[in-house]
């Protein structure tokens, strides 16, 4: 008795010592700010002078801070861009690059590239591609008799389409990744069955891949638009939020709060509404899982 | 567990020894720490540190870079941690008010009555940089907006140079004369960088109305005219430099566009061009152009100054050495390598004008004399959020995604909230 209850605690020590690295790594860097945050929502702090506690104020602000209801916007306008076409463009890839064509891990890793490159290489020949005057795209538009050529990046209705466009891009690849290995998992003998039924390839597709598929589109859906609502890095790069303030998203709106006007805790704040909104996306989604994944 | 110990104790010892080691050199030799962007490429720092360093053998000035595009976000972030580095570059008006704000300074006033130091020559610039009473920073340059052009493009288009005494009428008149060609051989008679003040500092440039106000409606005429000079391509426009990622100085030597305004800090830049083969153009300087009514050398400037951490642990020793890089001594040094220090005698301007590789016309000796300067951005605790809600509106009028009209009213009121907010 008193040797298995050693067993035990040995085989547990041993596994909390493995995981105590990263454990460490994640509650000093991670845990502790995000706590830290959360008290920081109900000061006013600029990270030198000492913290004033003001309760809800930085959320009142908030709600009448014209600047964040245009982050906002602009914040779901990116995710409710990129989310479904992501989805949709790296299905159609794993399904394209699943089939037996010449040279598919060719183009399986030319689809993945995009993910590994570095992002400022991407955001900087994006900028490039779809330079208003003197980049290719719209040399091709003008040569294709396309009048009042778009802008792009450096037009206001035109940035935050270009840079879903980027984003999608980036992605795709990865998430095609994941789309394959669901492919793969999928038995032969449905395809086969369906056919003897006399099911085309679209309602095999439809009646046998798509549902086949729901829990690989569940984590993708999922992953998707917790990492769109944190979208940050190829905006900074691409637009700096502009132009003027057309494709400032909340990250952008936290980033400049806390490192260009010193409020830390309005920014907490902006950081806290943003959690919030991921986290009842979030419990929605799952909620809604029961309703359309099947795990057969 | 006997080993252990003595493992122990040996550590100890070891420890002590070089503690005392360091020690006993320390106290002879003082290291400072100084916190500067882009090390490698500003010409005055080493210069200016190696004359310290032979006259005070006993200090040794340490540099910690950053690129200049990061420096302020990097210093102010550094600073929020507790970095006791002893000496800050303070690179701009935002920089400097949020630093104090934040009082990550060590007041120099008490320093400056002790040692005499006479602020007159400083014809006023510390002035505009004192709050409410007390200098935070010493300034070592003080750059003024003048206007660059290029000579062979005038040459070849025939066209007269440009004068001292220009308005911007005048000026802007002269930029479509001199503009040419189509396509990627277009010369464009002129340049504004991204940046706001290229086009608003000439708004204010009167003195009338200060670039902090909650009516900004006065700028009118000045958008109004650059986008014209956008419309008739004889300016590259904002969304094409900005989306291109397109630096004022490689169009200047590549013989794109014939005239600059831009501050003195581009001075030594075009000088030490020459000196690698980079750029070839034969290029001169003028007073920047102002509008009809105030005198020509009325212009904007910038400071950029020295201060001393809060945190230092040798604030003494800091001090001295910030006293030397914006004293006389550290001001004939900058002048050699071609930059405008913030102390400007008469010595000073001609150890500047008559460097190699400084324009060597009579006009160009001239451009550097001024009349007025005012700070490109006056000392105010919102600096830093104004800067950027200029920068919003003024990229959207740039680009034509509103209407100037909507664009000023919209700064307007922009910048009324945010001076409301506590």
């Amino acid at each position: 008795m008193k040797t298995t209850r050693h067993r035990t605690l040995r085989n547990d020590l041993i596994a909390y010592s493995f995981l105590l690295p990263n454990l460490l790594g994640f509650v000093i860097f991670t845990m502790v700010p995000i706590v830290f945050s959360f008290f920081l929502a109900l000061m006013k702090w600029d990270g030198a002078n000492p913290a004033q506690f003001v309760g809800l104020d930085n959320f009142f602000r908030l709600f009448q801070d014209e600047g964040f209801q245009i982050s906002s916007f602009n914040t779901f306008y990116y995710v409710l861009g990129v989310v479904p076409l992501t989805l949709i463009a790296s299905l159609a890839l794993a399904v394209l690059l699943n089939g037996k064509i010449r040279g598919r891990n060719i183009f399986r890793s030319i689809m993945f590239f995009p993910y590994v490159a570095s992002l400022v290489a991407v955001a900087v020949v994006w900028n490039m591609l779809f330079h208003p005057t003197m980049g290719p795209v719209n040399f091709l538009l003008y040569s294709l008799g396309v009048e009042n050529l778009p802008g792009w990046s450096a037009s206001v209705d035109w940035a935050m389409p270009t840079v879903i466009m980027a984003t999608i891009w980036k992605g795709m690849g990865y998430y095609m990744i994941i789309y394959l290995a669901a492919l793969q998992g999928i038995p032969g003998y449905l395809y086969e069955a369906a056919e003897i039924d006399g099911a085309g390839k679209w309602k095999q597709f439809w009646k046998i891949t798509v549902p086949m598929l729901t829990p690989a589109t569940f984590f993708v859906v999922m992953m998707l638009t917790i990492n769109s609502f944190k979208v940050f890095d190829l905006i900074y790069v691409m637009t700096a939020g502009g132009p003027g303030r057309a494709t400032n998203v909340l990250v952008y709106a936290i980033y400049n709060a806390a490192f260009i006007e010193f409020k830390f805790g309005y920014s907490s704040a902006i950081a806290i509404v943003l959690f919030a909104i991921v986290l009842v996306i979030t419990l929605v989604q799952f909620r809604m899982e029961k309703k359309w994944v099947s795990y057969t | 567990m006997k080993t252990f110990t003595r493992l122990a104790r040996a550590v100890a010892t070891l420890a002590l020894a070089t503690l005392a080691v360091t020690g006993a050199s320390a106290a002879d030799k003082t290291e400072l720490k100084m916190l500067v962007w882009d090390a490698a490429n500003t010409a005055y720092l080493q210069p200016v540190i190696d004359a310290y360093q032979e006259k005070n053998p006993n200090v040794t000035i340490s540099l910690i870079s950053t690129s200049a595009n990061e420096y302020s976000d990097k210093l102010a972030i550094m600073l929020a941690g507790g970095e006791a580095a002893d000496i800050i570059s303070v690179k701009s008006i935002p920089d400097y008010a949020g630093m104090v704000n934040r009082k990550q300074l060590e007041p120099l006033t008490p320093y400056i009555k002790k040692d005499k130091v006479n602020l007159a020559q400083y014809s006023g610039v510390t002035d505009d940089i004192t709050v409410n009473k007390e200098l935070f920073a010493l300034p070592f340059r003080s750059d003024i907006w003048i206007l660059y052009y290029n000579k062979d493009l005038f040459d070849k288009a025939k066209v007269a140079y440009p004068t001292n005494d220009m308005t911007w009428d005048q000026y802007a008149a002269l930029a479509k004369k001199v503009s040419s060609g189509f396509g990627t051989d277009r010369v464009y008679g002129s340049h504004y960088h991204t940046w706001r003040s290229t086009v608003q500092l000439a708004a204010a440039q009167d003195g009338k109305n200060s670039i902090i106000t909650t009516d900004y409606s006065y700028m009118k005429p000045y958008y109004e005219r650059v986008l014209q000079m956008q419309n008739d391509k004889t300016v590259m426009d904002l969304a094409s430099l900005k989306v291109g990622n397109i630096h004022y100085s490689g169009v200047f030597y590549n013989n794109q566009i014939a005239m600059l305004p831009m501050g003195s800090w581009f001075i030594s830049t075009v000088i030490a061009k020459h000196k690698t083969g980079e750029a070839t153009m034969n290029w001169g300087i003028v007073k920047y152009p102002h509008p009809a009514g105030v005198p020509a050398g009325t212009t904007a400037g910038t400071i950029t100054s020295l201060a001393v951490n809060k945190a230092s642990k040798q604030k003494d020793a800091a001090w001295k050495f910030v006293k030397f890089f914006c004293g006389p001594e550290g001001a004939q040094i900058l002048a050699k390598v071609g930059n405008l220090p913030a102390i400007r005698d008469k010595d000073v301007v001609k150890i500047l004008t008559s460097l190699e590789g400084f324009p060597t016309d009579a006009t160009s000796k001239e451009a550097l004399t001024t009349v007025k300067v005012r700070l490109e951005m006056p000392m105010h605790d919102k600096v830093a959020i104004v800067e950027r809600i200029l920068n919003e509106e003024h990229e959207l009028i740039m680009v034509g995604a509103v209407t100037v009209d909507k664009g000023l009213a919209d700064m307007s009121r922009r910048v009324k909230e945010a001076l409301a907010q506590n």
